[in-house]
Order: C-alpha cells, then structure tokens, then sequence
C-alpha cells in the first residue's frame, strides 16, 4: 500500500504566524484568546476570540477573503519547508482545503451595507470571495496545482476530512503531491451573535486566557477562533526520489456519521471513527491523542466515553483548544499541526485550565503543564456538528 | 470637477483596490497591462460608481479598456 508521508507544515493561528510560535505556545501551555480587536464587539455579549494578531496577516496576499488569506499564508508556510521546487508534476498536484464556515468577512461587510446602513448594493466580488472553494482555488492557483482540488465543508470536522481525503487521494494513486488543511474566520459580528443564541460559548471577558476549560468540571463552553493550517502530503517514493526530508506519516482515516441529532454528539459515531482510523495499526502504538475537546458539556463527556470504549484509559488525551480555541473547520488541521510539532519536539501539548476535574472525564488530559514524551503514533479527534466526525492516525518522527 | 480633479481621485481609487506601479497608471495604460482582471476591474467600477454618487451602465462600462476611458466614462456621467 502507498504511503503517505508528510513534507510540510504551515499554520496561522492565534499564537501569530508559524509553526515556531504555536510550537513554543503548546511547550509553555500558553493561551492565545484575547480580546477581540479586529471587529467592533460592543453590542455583542462576547468579546473575546482566538483571534489571529493583526500583525501576523496584514499585507500579505490582499484580494481574498480573510479565511483564503489565512489558507495562502498557512500553504506558503508548507510549501517552504516542504521544498518541493520543480519536482512536482502539475496535474498529479492537488489542494483540499476544508472550511466550516467561508468566506464570514466578506458577506458580514456585503450585507450589513445593506441592512444596517441603506445602501442598494454589495460588492462584485462577494461571491467568489466567500464561496467556500475560495481558500482551495487560491491556494491551488498560487502555487500551481492542477490535480484533485476541492473543499470539504462538514463544520468541525472539515479540515480533518480534507486532510484524510488528500490521504487517500495518493494512496489511491490519484496525486503524488497534495496540500491539505482548512482556514476559518468566523470572528464576525453576525456570526458571534449566532453562536451566542446557542448558548455555548464560554464568555469570560475580563479573563480571556482562563476562559476555554476543557474537561474541567467548571467548563462553560467553547471560545471562537480563527486560523488556518496546512500539510503537504506526498507518497513516500515521491519524497524520497527527491530526497525530501520527512516529518511524520498519516496512517489511518476514519471517516463516519452518527446519524443522529444535529447538534448532540454520540459517542458510538466518534468511536466508530477511531476505530477506523486504528485499522492498519497496533492499537498499543498510540501514544497521544489530541481530544476535540470542545469545553462544552455534551462534547467532553462524550469524547471521554468515545475514548475508553476504544483505547481504554491508558493513553493521554489533551484538548490544545485550551489554548487556540475552537476554529471551526480549521480546527482538525490546526491541532495536528500543533501535535505534530510538539510531539516531533519530544513533549505533549497540555491542556490548560484544568483546575476541577469532572468526574465524568477521567482520562489522563495533560493537565495544565506540557510533558516531555516521545509517542510514535497519535490521533487527532474532530466531530462536527450535524454529527459528522473525523479521526486522522499520525506517526511522529519517533515512530518512523 | 475637472478631468484633472477625476483622474486624480480615479488613480486614489485604483490604489486602494489593487497595487499597480506608478509608471502604468497612465491615462493610455490598457487595463490588462496593468495587471488589473476581470474581477478587479469589477470591484474598482464599483468604487469608482460609490466615491462619484453615478451608476456605470453595463455597455459603457464593457467599454472600458484603459485607464483614460474610467475618466471619460466618469466626466461623462457627471455632466448627465
């Protein structure tokens, strides 16, 4: 069977712009939600965001919505340290990019000239700014690639499915090359005042940093965020005829529905999941998992019944949403990008905040404080609303 | 206003959706030399319609294929 290996990383996050900095937050366990400073919060309840520091974009690729940009400069990222020069055959080069929500700036922007301040018409490029391909199409257009492209939309669990989909495009032998992530910017005024009327964000606008409480049995909800991150995937005998230096592996994708209720989660769909992702593996080689962990009630109680109903209690399982928060699509391939550069660096990312367990989750979360451990194999957990969840199997440069 | 005072908040304009070099923001540049597509030609009309209070028909606005003929459609427009 054709494997897949991994080449790049690119991730912008709300520790900033790079692997280096999300590194160093996951080592010191450090939050990156803040106060919102890129919208205008004062009508709305909550205040606080993982939101990307202005510095960390301004400039860069102007002529996208904001989510595209963050998918170009997460790709960008990859594509460096993938180097990947001239040795790619354009048409077996392919993009997925996966996104929860699009392209929010650009239709909030359209629509609230419209509704809010009388005027008759919205932008041209409204639409092809915000389609949900538009991260994909740009990335695809920027650095040339003419294969599979397309963009998985499943709310949280879109960049996971992106990633797993790119995976099995080259084990299919469909690509030799693929970037693959998800980029999300949902920090709007409409789409917060939409959050809020649900009833599960955490607002804590006095202690942003405190405020994501995975697991914690004082846990009150999750915290928007926004970012992109993005891998470059390529068949092991592509990365090796061009001597590529490889950072880790994916090993396994699970992919499935729980066919149940729109926004409760089932612990039998997440399971199901996790299982598939663990079935050209040993069980016993999972060393991590980095948790959805939502810090809502319904998620983190059910994640933890998902976890020991395949993997018992014996494996670490942290929530790095503690940190960066919940950005939607983008979510899946942040936390692997974040795992993967910490545990490629020898330490568990933490989860952080967690001052009172809840005796409805009893695994070993990593609390509050990263721990140096060398696993060669980790699983990153995404279920999304409307009960779609994905589950990518990655091996570190420990494990190879 | 004059075609002078239009050019001169056209080209303010133009910067503000694209980054085109000085040297081809020339009357006589052709839209395309400039590296300005389909799409930013779209969302500078628009900007040109919201700063100028007019409303660019479609015939005069496919018209438009260089930078002299944004000030005359405006100059035009103006007068009606």
């Amino acid at each position: 069977m054709t494997r897949v290996a991994i080449t790049g990383l690119g991730i912008i996050s709300p520790f900033g712009r790079g692997r280096a900095v999300a590194c160093a937050a996951m080592r010191d366990g450090r939050s990156g939600i803040r106060r919102i400073s890129s919208i205008d919060t004062s009508a709305l309840n909550c205040k606080i965001g993982g939101e990307v520091p202005a510095e960390a974009h301004q400039g860069a690729f102007k002529g996208f919505d904001r989510f595209s940009r963050f998918a170009l400069i997460a790709a960008e990222e990859a594509m460096q340290q993938a180097a990947t020069g001239k040795n790619v055959d354009a048409e077996r080069f392919g993009v997925i990019i996966g996104t929860g929500l699009g392209g929010c700036e650009t239709l909030d922007g359209a629509f609230r000239r419209v509704y809010k301040e009388g005027q008759s018409r919205v932008p041209p490029a409204s639409i092809p700014w915000s389609m949900y391909n538009a991260a994909a199409s740009a990335v695809s257009a920027h650095f040339g690639a003419k294969g599979v492209a397309y963009t998985p939309v499943s709310a949280c669990a879109s960049s996971a499915h992106a990633i797993g989909q790119a995976f099995q495009a080259i084990r299919a032998g469909d690509a030799d090359v693929m970037i693959a992530g998800g980029a999300d910017a949902p920090l709007t005024f409409g789409i917060i005042l939409a959050w809020e009327s649900m009833r599960v964000l955490a607002i804590d606008n006095e202690h942003p940093e405190k405020a994501c409480r995975p697991f914690s049995a004082d846990r009150k909800g999750l915290v928007l965020a926004e970012g992109a991150a993005a891998l470059v995937l390529e068949s092991f005998e592509h990365a090796q005829r061009r001597d590529a230096n490889v950072l880790g592996e994916i090993v396994g994708f699970g992919i499935t529905s729980d066919a149940g209720h729109l926004t409760d989660p089932s612990a039998d769909g997440a399971a199901r999941a996790m299982r598939l992702a663990l079935r050209d593996l040993a069980a016993s080689e999972v060393g991590y998992i980095n948790a959805h962990g939502t810090a809502t009630r319904a998620n983190d109680a059910t994640e933890t019944t998902a976890i020991k109903a395949v993997l018992g209690d014996r494996v670490p399982a942290s929530s790095t949403k503690s940190m960066h928060g919940h950005a939607m699509g983008a979510s899946g391939a942040i936390e692997i990008v974040c795992s993967l550069v910490a545990l490629n660096d020898g330490f568990l990312p933490p989860t952080i905040n967690l001052e009172n367990p809840d005796p409805a989750c009893d695994l070993d979360y990593v609390p509050n404080a990263s721990r140096p451990l060398r696993v060669p194999v980790f699983l990153s957990n995404s279920f999304g609303f409307g009960g779609m969840n994905g589950v990518v199997a990655v091996r570190t440069i420990h494990g190879l | 206003m004059t075609r002078d005072e239009i050019q001169q908040k056209l080209i303010d304009i133009v910067r503000q959706e694209k980054d085109i070099p000085d040297e081809k923001l020339t009357p006589g540049t052709l839209l395309t030399d400039a590296g300005v597509d389909s799409l930013d030609a779209l969302t500078i009309l628009f900007a040109i319609e919201e700063n100028f209070h007019i409303s660019i028909p479609d015939d005069k606005a496919r018209a438009i294929k260089t930078f002299g003929d944004m000030v005359t459609v405006v100059e035009e427009l103006q007068k009606t």
